[in-house]
């Protein structure tokens, strides 16, 4: 299965090597999706309190989220969390 | 120290209606698709406490004054630095090396005199943001901390009123709008209080329009006009030009709202 990954927020431009689609097996789930990510983000692993979000609903952030299968053409979306003033 | 100087506020003997003066003045904003003369009312009739009051704040408590807020209060220490001034709209070269909240409170003054505004010339600790939240309808959290960040949050779930984060990185903004006891707070989106990045880059220009949504947010909320960002997290990637709203979860045993 083909889906898609975005990533915001701090340090999005480390992310720019990533590819837009990742291709999993069909029973993937989400945390197989980020130890994909995180595997094509070796030198800059996620941060610990980056949101994990997959079409549209926040799931919890890296270290404690709560995993569910993937569909075909889902976009998981990674927010690293921002705070500026 | 808190400098409210300013004596325009209608007093308690005086009836609660908009002036000839401040229907000429929100006319623009009172209608079809905008605000009711009744929305306006409450406005006039509504505290916001803004926090800090630099990239994101100061443009949205600038929006907050000229929109009818009737007591906008601003938060912010220090002085006025030179790489403030590439997106900090209260200042200006002028205010460099004095003290933020004075001369902010000050401009905003100019800019609407039919409202008060308070300035705070520090970072209010925790006692003191409960304090000020007490007194508030509505709190914009825009510091650069998540200490504080999550501080606005914990006063103003206690005091029962909305929060607004609004929040920026390089090109990106983002806003949270918290409505205590029936979505999710910052606590429970982030549970483990994320770094601190002192010298984070940013572009003004999407400082500024972070600060703008969080304060229209909060006009639609105080006036009781539209569809408020309730439980959800607005994100603006301006790096690539996407807007995205994700809906966030509520933990059942988060510390700070858990028994709202």
């Amino acid at each position: 299965m083909r889906i898609r990954v975005t990533y915001l927020g701090r340090s999005y431009q480390q992310a720019a090597s990533l590819p837009e689609d990742f291709e999993l097996p069909s029973e993937a789930t989400v945390k197989d999706a980020l130890a994909a990510v995180n595997s094509a983000l070796d030198e800059h692993p996620l941060p610990e309190s980056c949101l994990v979000t997959i079409a549209g609903e926040h799931l919890g952030s890296i270290t404690s989220y709560t995993d569910r299968p993937l569909q075909e053409g889902d976009e998981l979306m990674l927010i690293a969390p921002v705070a500026g003033g | 120290m808190t400098d409210d100087r300013n004596s325009h506020h209608p007093t308690l003997a005086e009836p609660l209606q908009l002036t000839p003066e401040e229907l000429e003045r929100y006319d623009r904003q009172l209608g079809p698709g905008v605000l009711s003369e009744a929305g306006q009312l409450r406005l006039k009739q509504a505290t916001a406490l803004v926090t800090r009051v630099g990239g994101m704040g100061g443009p949205a408590a600038q929006m907050l004054a000229m929109a009818g807020v009737g007591t906008v209060i601003i938060a912010h220490g220090g002085e006025m630095i030179s790489p403030d001034l590439n997106r900090q709209v209260l200042g200006s070269e002028q205010v460099l090396g004095k003290p933020r909240a004075p001369e902010f409170a000050a401009y905003l003054r100019t800019m609407n005199r039919l409202i008060e505004v308070e300035a705070v010339d520090h970072e209010p600790d925790d006692e003191e943001a409960r304090r000020l939240a007490r007194r508030c309808d509505i709190v914009l959290s825009c510091p650069p901390t998540f200490t504080e960040r999550l501080r606005l949050n914990r006063a103003a779930v206690e005091a029962g009123i909305p929060l607004i984060d609004a929040a920026q990185w390089g090109m990106t903004g983002t806003l949270i709008v918290v409505k205590p006891g029936e979505t999710a707070c910052l606590q429970c989106v982030y549970p483990v209080e994320p770094p601190f990045e002192e010298l984070f880059p940013v572009v003004g220009a999407i400082s500024c329009a972070t600060g703008a949504l969080a304060a229209l947010e909060a006009v639609k909320i105080l006036s009781g006009t539209g569809d408020p960002l309730f439980g959800q997290l607005l994100t603006y990637d301006g790096f690539v030009g996407r807007p995205s709203v994700v809906k966030l979860r509520r933990n059942p045993s988060c510390p700070v709202c858990a028994h709202c």
